[in-house]
């Protein structure tokens, strides 16, 4: 059997249990999933030399989870990423939704996708996990539903097809928030070299919200060809001072909406592991961890800056405040899908 | 506008200079920033002849002693690229400084040796000279990760490499293989270095990687083709040194200040290949004629001759390897030369016929038959999914 049985995993505040799942392939990988924010627990893969370590970082238990604010791989929603001011008009009508980010909105709010309990149902070959997000949850409208199926594939891949449906017209984006180090014997992802395949990123504001669409030549978010992370922090550039790293999105080349495309690939020269990850969506947000900062690992340790880093297929952050706002709205009778796959493999 | 003046003062007859000034023009090719670039037609320094240079500014190698002081008064900005240093106070004062990190690139090989399982390390670096800090410092760096982690571990520089003393630094580098206990890896300063060892060890009848794991820098396709058995490599980030380069000078001459960054490239990779897979071997046997094997497996050998080499029967060798390879001395052979096949198909644009012939099959039909019959697709299918179109 690939999918293993529920495994009881703490509880919620309010007492309801917690559970994990395991799912593994044929190469004896191995995906621990929550029903917590279906969140990403662990990922077990080989190295180059054939040794399994986990390459998402995570805390020890539900509790930590719960406590966190890094969205340790979890599933962010309705909105994934910020809106400027917790604000924006849809309809003709001014919503406000949650300000949990300097004045921002951020990842769903206070309690977002990721603090929820998700129902899970194992299938033949991975999970489904389903949510029902109330009308007014975080401030945003409509009752929305939202099924992701997950499957790890035997090829290291692990594929993740989001539905979504909503009874009124709602901003929505999705997305997966793990946080990778492809070597799990050093806490620190700066020698990992990584490839984007985008010519432009959205510069942003100290606040963090895209001021506008920048070209990456002669820029340090220039990833077209593959760099090491690490150096590049040390180039001159307002843009990486701002947050202190990377924390901004790319527009990955190719069409988005509906067809898959490779938008980047990290590989890690010490383990060998080279990560791939594929998706329709129009934005790639690239954090290189540098606010990690004192958060819980596994084993008791504690995470430090640059720990991991984050590659979040998504809409564009503020979206719903652009040019694009049509974009990023679900309407009743629409379904909105998403399409993404990490694939960790040894070249 | 008129382009830029800019000099570029590389030695560019190593591969790591050549990468540098690639990453240079990557960088340019990518802004469409035009520069008028000046190299020596040889592609080689001359750093006192600079004074002269009516330009915009300078793109320098400072692991060339003569550059700070050559560079000093020239009053137009200037980027130094070179090697870093564990000492800060060893950095040029005033002027952005970008690196490759030799503290890393010694740590990755380091760490690739001790996944492999081996407990012992040596480090075979070159004599100190003004030209090469570089090589001390990666000397330093191995020193200081074998006394942290308080590990067994020797540092032989040997001798300075001149057709004269050729020979006797050759029987001086096999008496120090000798000495050395082992299994044992040992990480090369550079790939020419590491080319050096490889030959020593078929000297001295020392079995790479069984007794001998080495692992090298710069991923030189020079010391791959001289060396019978493929070495593993760390791979510098010199393409993106050179992006890194013309970036500051590009923000330079905007009239940026720059003057106190400083850039250390870690290593982007490791080219693993045979030098470094050690595997234990008990059977001193096999541990021969799998050293035999990697040698002349392509050259048509036979059972045969591997055994007239280890000085046992036959019969003796296939029972050893029955027991330690759970394989036929035939069935290595041919293994050998299928991998050496299919390397070539994938990472090189030789023709089939030729591959068919360096890895010593009989005919082209030949090495079509044991590909169906081993990997159930056809040379060229094989060819059709790995071969990587060839860098340009």
């Amino acid at each position: 059997m690939p999918v293993s049985n529920a495994t009881a995993w703490g509880q919620l505040p309010d007492g309801r249990p917690l559970h994990r799942w395991t799912l593994r392939n044929a190469r004896g990988e191995q995906v621990d999933i929550s029903d917590l924010g279906a969140t990403l627990l662990s990922w077990q893969t080989p190295d180059r030399f054939g040794r399994l370590g986990d390459v998402v970082l995570g805390h020890a238990d539900a509790q930590q989870y719960i406590a966190s604010n890094a969205y340790m791989g979890a599933v962010v929603g309705r909105w994934a990423n910020r809106i400027r001011g917790g604000r924006f008009r849809l309809d003709g009508i001014d919503y406000k939704v949650d300000r949990n980010d300097g004045g921002n909105h951020l990842h769903g709010g206070h309690d977002g996708f990721h603090l929820q309990r998700w129902e899970v149902e194992p299938e033949a070959d991975g999970l489904v996990l389903r949510l029902v997000s109330p009308e007014g949850d975080g401030g945003f409208p409509g009752e929305v539903h939202v099924q992701l199926r997950v499957r790890l594939e035997d090829d290291g891949t692990l594929d993740l097809r989001y539905e979504a449906t909503s009874d009124a017209p709602t901003p929505l984006s999705l997305t997966a928030h793990p946080y990778f180090n492809l070597n799990d014997r050093r806490p620190d992802i700066r020698d990992h070299v990584i490839r984007i395949d985008a010519d432009e990123f959205l510069a942003i504001d100290a606040g963090a919200i895209p001021v506008g669409r920048q070209h990456v030549s002669g820029t340090a978010f220039d990833f077209r060809e593959p760099a090491p992370i690490g150096s590049r922090l040390h180039w001159p550039d307002p843009q990486l001072r701002l947050v202190g790293g990377f924390d901004h999105c790319y527009l990955p080349r190719g069409p988005a909406g509906g067809v898959v495309r490779t938008v980047a690939v990290v590989t890690e020269p010490s383990s060998g592991r080279r990560l791939t990850i594929d998706t329709d969506r129009p934005g790639l947000q690239f954090y290189s961890g540098q606010k990690l900062t004192g958060q819980a690992g596994r084993q008791g340790d504690t995470y430090g800056p640059f720990a991991g880093f984050a590659l979040e297929a998504q809409a564009f952050p503020d979206q719903v405040n652009g040019p694009e706002a049509d974009g990023a709205i679900l309407r009743p009778g629409n379904v909105w899908r998403q399409h993404t796959r990490y694939r960790v493999d040894t070249p | 506008m008129t382009p830029h003046r800019i000099a570029l003062l590389f030695n560019a007859n190593k591969v790591y200079d050549r990468q540098v000034i690639a990453g240079i023009g990557h960088y340019l090719n990518s802004t469409r920033v035009e520069w008028d670039l000046f190299m020596e037609e040889d592609f080689r320094s001359r750093m006192r002849d600079i004074q002269q240079f009516r330009g915009d500014g300078v793109i320098a190698d400072f692991d060339d002693p003569e550059a700070p002081d050559a560079l000093r008064d020239l009053h137009i900005p200037v980027v130094a690229v070179g090697g870093s240093y564990h000492d800060p106070a060893s950095y040029p004062i005033g002027i952005p400084y970008i690196a490759t990190d030799n503290a890393r690139l010694v740590r990755l090989a380091y760490d690739h040796l001790i996944e492999q399982g081996l407990a012992r390390f040596a480090f075979y670096g070159i004599p100190p000279h003004p030209g090469s800090r570089w090589a001390q410092e990666r000397e330093h760096a191995f020193r200081a990760i074998v006394d942290d982690e308080a590990v067994e571990a020797v540092v032989y520089d040997g001798a300075s490499t001149s057709a004269g003393g050729w020979g006797e630094a050759v029987e001086e580098l096999v008496a120090w293989l000798a000495a050395l206990p082992k299994p044992i890896g040992i990480i090369a300063v550079t790939d020419a270095r590491a080319r050096q060892l490889l030959q020593a060890c078929v000297i001295g009848e020392f079995a790479v990687p069984e007794q001998i794991a080495i692992v090298g820098i710069d991923n030189d396709p020079m010391a791959q083709l001289l060396t019978r058995i493929p070495l593993t490599s760390v791979i510098q980030g010199a393409e993106e040194m050179g992006r890194t380069a013309a970036h500051l000078l590009h923000q330079m001459l905007r009239g940026v200040d720059c003057s106190g960054t400083r850039v250390l490239v870690p290593p982007v990779g490791i080219n693993v290949q045979v030098s470094s897979r050690y595997q234990p071997v008990r059977s001193p046997h096999v541990m021969r004629a799998s050293h035999y094997i990697r040698q002349y497996g392509c050259l048509g050998i036979k059972t045969e001759q591997v055994a007239d080499y280890v000085g046992v029967s036959r019969t003796v060798l296939e029972e050893h390897f029955k027991r330690e390879l759970k394989q036929t001395v035939h069935q290595v052979i041919l293994k050998h030369k299928l991998d050496t096949a299919c390397d070539l198909i994938a990472n090189s644009d030789t023709p089939l016929a030729d591959i068919a012939l360096r890895c010593g099959f009989t005919s082209l039909q030949y090495m079509y038959t044991v590909f169906r019959r081993e990997y159930d697709c056809t040379p060229r299918q094989y060819l059709d999914l790995h071969r990587k179109p060839m860098a340009t």
